[in-house]
């Protein structure tokens, strides 16, 4: 008996059981989709993520304070330190990173919007990768006149004018300690790292020397660092350390971080997650192997008689075995199949509602094809070997 | 000779009962012979109808297919035996309910690996040969008990084996239907097909050419019909 004869014969035969052999592709077929979907979010996530990061530009050094130490005043960053760091040779931008938190009052003048004021330079815009789409970012010129302007974000202009071409409109920012009217120089488009998991609030970009002025503070948060040789990039961090370190004259009290490494431990952290939910939902898809082993088991005692009449017309125990395990097979490989559509649409359905992209890759489809087969195979084995360990004199009595 | 059995035992095990079905047959059929195995029931008439048949094994002594030893052979052999060297024919008919009558003839070629085109024309020339070709693709529940056994006859002699067993094939059926089924048998006889049938009605025996009568495991009785008649 060969395997097409195998192969049609047992499509007939499930085929008569239609209603019992789809309620026992469901639990494959749900296995496999949750499978799909989830591993399809999981990994749209770390891309798109990936792809926000990579828009960031060159990912250089990121240098702050140690806040678990005891800080003086003595020890806080200032511009003078962001001068020092320019000076190593290994360098090629710095930008400062001050931060504040103001409202401004939309289009819509009952509602406010939360602003993070950063204070920076120049160089933030290449520092950071920004995508300027209207005006410009700020110039040196800039931040030596205090000049009074800001570059805020596209979504922000929209909630504040209704549109984006908005250079030279003024912007009424509130303060706790009061208010500044600021000139729009250039729009930016947002990072699209919101979702219906987190929003991020809106930033907008000031001269420094502006936001010191608002602050009264020399206090920056942050000073980002572009390095010229990526190589030794390492080397560059703690040498940057060591030079604040003597500047201040104090010890261990800044981080110099290195952001490439920061995404490699974001990717481990969300690659951890989508293999532990995707494991839960292999749980599922285990179940329903099992449920596929229970149905072959019933097929088989429900056709005892069959299998009597099949060896007393010369099927030999092989025979039955394949006939059964072809069986067991179609029913996972066809739930499979169903499980992988439903999977991959359902993926960017769920996708489309929390607003991530779902990457379905090759190999991860391929993989599940490889398991709800080999599943069938399982799954399969034992009961086919009962059919073909039947005896056919017993079977027969089955009538 | 094309069976020969030696001292043929068969003992099955009921819980703790040892039952011995068969208690020493030595029984011989010549190529071309037309016998009917008689007896009550629980004789084991049955069972060495099984045993012939390769369905099942035996205990002790020997069993001579063709002059071959086959108490030895187990397993694929065993299944390539009941394929090619017999036909069965049940009283039950063991035609499989979902298929068609022409598909049930197709089975013992699909096991002796023919292809689908002679599988067919092989299967209505089979069920031409037994006068039921118009309803070869008719579901057996959609024939009559003397229709679906000709369907099992024709399924039976496909594959063209040596040796015919019926195991009560008239038994399910009217006598008129009966009468046509002993016609086919008596005329695959005159072809030369070795016709072993086992009944426990006399009129059906007597349509043969020798009656083999068991009692109680044991062989007890062997007469030849034709030279009664003569």
């Amino acid at each position: 008996m060969n395997f097409i004869e195998s192969f049609i014969s047992a499509l007939t035969s499930l085929f008569i059981n239609k209603m019992r052999s789809l309620l026992t592709m469901l639990g494959i077929i749900i296995g496999i989709a949750a499978v799909i979907m989830i591993t399809s979010i999981g990994q749209g996530f770390q891309a798109s993520i990936n792809n926000e990061f990579s828009r960031m530009g060159a990912l250089g050094l990121q240098v702050s304070m140690k806040y678990d130490e005891e800080l003086t005043a003595h020890d806080i960053l200032t511009l003078a330190d962001a001068e020092l760091i320019r000076t190593h040779p290994n360098v090629a931008d710095i930008a400062p990173y001050a931060l504040i938190n103001g409202k401004v009052r939309l289009k819509n003048p009952s509602e406010t919007a939360n602003i993070y004021y950063i204070g920076t330079n120049e160089a933030f815009s290449n520092v950071q990768g920004l995508d300027i789409k209207e005006g410009r970012f700020l110039l040196p010129a800039d931040l030596d006149n205090t000049a009074s302007v800001i570059v805020i974000d596209a979504n922000l202009a929209k909630k504040l004018f209704g549109r984006t071409d908005v250079i030279g409109n003024t912007l009424s920012a509130a303060f706790s300690f009061g208010n500044l009217d600021l000139t729009i120089i250039g729009v930016y488009n947002a990072l699209n790292l919101n979702s219906a998991m987190f929003q991020m609030p809106a930033i907008a970009y000031i001269p420094i020397t502006t936001w010191q002025k608002i602050s009264g503070s020399e206090y920056l948060e942050n000073i980002f660092v572009n390095v010229a040789d990526k190589s030794s990039i390492e080397r560059t961090a703690m040498e940057i350390s060591k030079l604040l370190s003597l500047s201040h004259a104090t010890e261990n009290k800044y981080n110099v971080e290195n952001l490439l490494q920061q995404i490699d431990s974001i990717n481990n952290v969300l690659g951890s997650i989508t293999a532990f939910v995707s494991l839960v939902a292999a749980i599922s898809l285990f179940v329903g192997g099992i449920g596929v082993m229970n149905i072959m088991l019933v097929t088989v005692t429900e056709r005892t008689y069959e299998i009597g009449i099949r060896k007393s017309l010369g099927a030999t125990n092989g025979n039955i075995r394949f006939q059964f395990l072809v069986e067991a097979i179609i029913l996972t490989a066809i739930g499979g199949i169903i499980g992988i559509i439903l999977g991959y649409y359902g993926g960017f359905a769920l996708g489309s509602i929390i607003g991530i992209t779902p990457v379905v890759s090759v190999p991860s489809v391929l993989l599940i094809v490889f398991i709800s087969s080999a599943l069938g195979i399982i799954f399969g084995v034992y009961p086919a070997g009962k059919a073909a360990k039947l005896d056919p004199i017993e079977a027969l009595r089955h009538a | 000779m094309i069976i020969e059995t030696q001292n043929l035992v068969k003992t099955y095990r009921l819980g703790r009962y040892e039952v011995r079905a068969l208690r020493g047959i030595n029984f011989q059929a010549n190529m071309g012979d037309f016998v009917a195995i008689m007896g009550a029931s629980g004789s084991g008439k049955s069972t060495m109808m099984n045993i012939i048949g390769c369905l099942d094994t035996l205990s002790s002594g020997k069993y001579y297919l063709e002059g071959k030893d086959v108490s030895k052979i187990e397993g694929k052999q065993l299944a390539a035996i009941r394929n090619k060297k017999m036909g069965f024919v049940f009283q039950t008919f063991n035609l499989l309910p979902t298929i068609s009558a022409e598909k049930n003839v197709e089975l013992p070629m699909i096991y002796a690996g023919v292809s689908k085109r002679r599988r067919k024309m092989a299967a209505l020339e089979a069920l031409e040969r037994v006068g039921i070709a118009e309803r070869a693709h008719h579901k057996p529940n959609e024939l009559s008990g003397g229709q679906k056994q000709r369907v099992a006859i024709a399924r039976a002699l496909v594959n063209k084996p040596p040796i015919l067993l019926a195991d009560e094939p008239t038994g399910n059926l009217d006598s008129a239907s009966g009468d046509i089924i002993m016609e086919i048998f008596q005329s695959l006889n005159k072809e030369g097909v070795t016709v072993i049938l086992v009944t426990h009605e006399r009129e059906i025996a007597l349509k043969t050419d020798r009656i083999v009568t068991f009692k109680d495991g044991l062989l007890i009785n062997d007469e030849k019909i034709k030279a009664l008649n003569s």
